[in-house]
């Protein structure tokens, strides 16, 4: 122990005295999984010699930490888990424009002039096979009798997707589908893990709007559990990649970036259970293609942000 | 005594400012600072005082401040309730298996409050572990302000329990038999006599468990937001982790938390400073306890029922979860195996790095924190130096400071572009934020225990020739050793498992104990969370006791 603490304190010191002489390391935040990065990052540094070090939480953690480093920034590519991140920080004008290469068989949707999707996950269903309810297909099934009290919702005041899905739906009937679900027993249940967890042990059936890849992973690992796609459309979420403009080492975060789109980058995502951004990289699980996306007017959902949260606290109250 | 004592004042004194200047003050006025300055993060010092008015003006803040100091009182009086009659009857008379019980009492210690409470969740839910044996499930008393209540004080009550047997210890039996002498009743002398002379240490210990109980963050998240619950933690963390950031609100309402605790603290002060506590005093005192007599069943009985709700069933709940291969597959025989414990040896996902990483930095923790708690409590209690005050309130400030709020001043203060050097990015700024959050253990268990030695010990080693720091050091020293140390090794568990700080300020590449159960968690892999969960939790346990065999073998802590 006394001489982990010593190779700490060795390892700290050299790294305040290294700081000022090694260059061509690159610093990423990301929201994504800590197993995808380090696979990444490790790949990456076989194929170019740049040693990357990561930062993995998740996206509100990660912005917290920028924000407040924000007067001495360390942070070269961020890789956030909602584009409403992106769009912020190009509007701030803190991003390089930059297009990679490898983005040529990205769809233009999901790729802007400063930022690009690394990987994307939609909202489903997640539904537990063996708590002895009927296999939903529909947002609205989940509002029936044979569900009462056994509906998580992840908050969407903690997520960026889940206010995107929470938002869409509401608009299309003034809250109605929101107001059922509560009438049925549905509750708010913290942010995406910890409305799951209960659908796996069986206190829940469902999760209404759980992130895709987190569910999918967990059936390949054996859990009763099941990732259904609403027939009437849900929304995805891209997972923007960004270099920002302080970075001083621009030249090498483009190429961690171009590594992200390579074959082999879009390959891990893949592995991951998202989907991946090139159009053109297989993967083991539905594409954007075979879902039906909700549509919305994104900057007329995120200007009444307030609003929307407001409502939906005070449909499953309580406060 | 004049404004000169005859402590050796001087050293110890400039020790715990420097330490408590760097560790306390630097972030907490960061903290300030960002809360005046909105833009402060941009190092810009625009529209001062403007985050004030939208953050206290927010309708909800009231109800979530009422929340706070409810649910902090609901906690003190259940910790109170389970803990005192223990600590007492552990302290007067002999209860068989004292020393067992004693281990089992302080493992909740080591059970990190978020994993505990996990750990009530899958056995009390719907289909949890609970109704998977005995067929019923508690979830409406756990999902609410009572079942947050029953979580968060078998969390805390070790505080108080150990707190209440060593002071009533201290105390012994020999003054309340003075009172006997004279004609009080057995209750009454415990009441009138005994009891007060405790209450350095039970105050003391009781609202080190309200300011934790104010600041903690899993427990009020996981169980109170379904109960409609929020209280101002949850709050600032809310303003926190949702875009756009709201640092500057985030530090308004810590400084709400802070002004709570502060007057908690000023209120214990004022109880204390109506007399003296002096027990100590180098007269010889009986150490034998008195049998149980008739009792013994029944005080038998408490112990193990409150070491079962308290120890057992989140131990008990977090090896079901490791060992399950699916939390869906339930508790069956065939869903049973050693994989993720496997995984965690084979370091999966960087499992023994993180923790090696937090060990180093409990032991790092314990000893800055020691060193500064027990100089800055003799400042404290034992001269007259002027600023005192100031001093005690500084030790007090990060009890109520949520980590998240410690790690962004932090942030603020140490990433400032126009110095030389900084911690931040290392190591050392874990280790800078585990001392500003646990700090006031060490300074609150080492003052209780400095109010109770008499000032004419350190005199007479002073009449004899002694130094002012040879005085502190053979004669004080020993005899607040036992409530530091046991101090120093509460600040190593809680370091190790610290979670709220760690994941914002962790230096790139790093992880700790905490960070790594909460990424499995995050991920779905909720059995080697609780695989290393539960490998920290004995490895915390056991080797503070193993450290304490040998201080005791080597005579420097008495029994």
């Amino acid at each position: 122990m006394f001489k982990s603490l010593k190779s700490i304190t060795l390892g700290a010191v050299a790294a305040v005295l290294m700081a000022g002489v090694a260059h061509a390391d690159i610093t990423v935040y990301t929201a994504g999984p800590q197993s995808l990065i380090d696979k990444m990052s490790e790949g990456f540094t076989k194929e170019t010699g740049i040693k990357v070090n990561v930062f993995q939480a998740t996206t509100g953690k990660v912005m917290a930490r920028i924000e407040a480093e924000a007067s001495n920034p360390v942070v070269d590519v961020l890789i956030s888990a909602s584009w409403d991140t992106a769009s912020d920080f190009e509007k701030r004008g803190w991003l390089v424009k930059y297009s990679s290469p490898n983005a040529a068989k990205v769809p233009d949707f999901l790729k802007s002039d400063y930022a690009v999707a690394q990987g994307i996950s939609a909202l489903g269903i997640a539904w537990n096979t063996k708590s002895g309810t009927p296999k939903p297909s529909d947002w609205a099934d989940l509002t029936k009798p044979e569900y009462k009290d056994m509906v998580n919702i992840p908050d969407p005041a903690q997520s960026g997707s889940s206010f995107e899905l929470t938002a869409a739906l509401a608009g299309q009937d003034d809250f109605k589908l929101f107001k059922d679900l509560q009438a049925n027993g549905a509750i708010i249940a913290g942010a995406n893990a910890e409305a799951l967890n209960p659908v796996l042990q069986g206190a829940k059936a469902a999760v209404f709007g759980a992130v895709d890849y987190i569910t999918l992973a967990a059936a390949k690992k054996g859990e009763s559990v099941e990732v259904v796609f609403p027939a009437s459309g849900t929304v995805i979420a891209p997972r923007p990649a960004m270099i920002l403009n302080w970075s001083k080492n621009q030249d090498e975060a483009k190429k961690f970036i171009d590594y992200m789109l390579s074959d082999a980058g879009q390959k891990m995502v893949a592995a991951q259970m998202l989907m991946p951004a090139r159009s053109d990289v297989a993967a083991d699980r539905p594409l954007i293609s075979d879902l039906k996306l909700l549509k919305f007017d994104n900057a007329a959902v995120y200007g009444k942000r307030k609003e929307t949260l407001g409502e939906i606290t005070k449909i499953f109250g309580g406060k | 005594m004049a404004a000169k004592s005859v402590g050796g004042q001087a050293p110890a004194a400039w020790l715990a400012i420097a330490g408590l200047l760097l560790v306390v003050a630097v972030p907490f006025a960061a903290v300030v600072m960002q809360g005046i300055f909105p833009e402060l993060g941009q190092g810009s010092f625009a529209n001062p005082f403007s985050s004030f008015v939208t953050t206290l003006n927010d309708g909800a803040l009231i109800g979530m401040a009422g929340n706070t100091i409810l649910l902090g009182c609901c906690v003190v009086l259940a910790s109170a309730v389970v803990a005192v009659p223990l600590g007492v009857f552990r302290a007067l008379y002999r209860v068989p298996g004292a020393a067992l019980f004693d281990v089992l009492l302080l493992v909740p210690f080591m059970i990190p409050p978020y994993i505990a409470t996990l750990g009530w969740i899958m056995t009390l839910q719907p289909r949890g572990y609970l109704q998977q044996l005995l067929g019923f499930n508690l979830a409406s008393f756990l999902f609410s302000l009572a079942g947050m209540t029953m979580v968060m004080a078998f969390n805390t009550f070790p505080v108080v329990y150990f707190a209440v047997s060593r002071t009533v210890e201290a105390v012994g039996a020999r003054y309340a038999d003075v009172g006997r002498v004279f004609g009080a009743t057995p209750a009454r002398a415990f009441w009138r006599i005994t009891l007060p002379l405790s209450a350095p240490g039970l105050a003391a210990s009781l609202m080190l468990v309200f300011a934790a109980a104010i600041e903690e963050y899993g427990t009020p998240a996981a169980l109170g937001r379904r109960a409609g619950f929020q209280v101002l933690v949850t709050g600032i963390d809310l303003r926190i982790s949702d875009w756009p950031i709201d640092l500057p609100g985030a530090s308004i309402m810590s400084l709400l938390l802070v002004g709570l605790s502060l007057l908690t603290f000023l209120g214990q002060r004022w109880i204390l400073s109506r007399r003296s506590y002096q027990t100590v005093n180098g007269k010889p005192t009986a150490k034998d306890k008195r049998p149980l007599g008739v009792m013994k069943w029944p005080v038998l009985a408490a112990f193990i029922i409150v070491s079962f709700l308290a120890t057992g069933v989140p131990l008990l709940s977090i090896l079901a979860t490791a060992m399950s291969r699916t939390i869906s597959g339930g508790l069956a025989l065939d869903n049973m195996s050693f994989d993720n414990f496997l995984s965690v040896f084979q370091n999966s996902a960087g499992a023994l790095g993180a923790l090696a990483n937090s060990f180093s930095l409990g032991i790092g923790t314990a000893l800055i924190t020691g060193l500064i708690g027990v100089t800055a409590a003799y400042t404290v209690v034992k001269t007259k130096i002027r600023g005192r005050l100031a001093i005690d309130s500084l030790t007090i400030i990060p009890n109520a400071l949520p980590g998240i709020v410690v790690a962004v001043g932090l942030i603020l203060a140490w990433n400032m572009p126009w110095l030389p050097a900084t911690p931040y990015n290392t190591p050392f700024i874990l280790l800078l934020a585990y001392c500003c959050i646990l700090l006031p253990q060490t300074m609150r268990y080492s003052t209780a225990a400095f109010q109770q030695i008499g000032d004419n010990l350190e005199a007479a080693a002073r009449v004899f020739g002694a130094s002012g720091i040879t005085a502190f050091r053979r004669i004080l020293l020993p005899l607040v050793f036992p409530s530091l140390a046991s101090a120093m090794l509460l600040v190593f568990a809680l370091a190790s498992r610290e979670l709220v700080a760690s994941v914002v300020i962790a230096p790139v590449g790093m992880q700790t104990i905490a960070t790594f159960i909460w990424r499995q968690f995050e991920q779905g892999s909720i059995g080697l969370g609780m695989a290393m969960a539960f490998i920290a939790i004995l490895i915390t346990t056991l080797l503070p006791l193993l450290l304490l065999a040998l201080l005791r073998r080597s005579g420097l802590v008495a029994e």
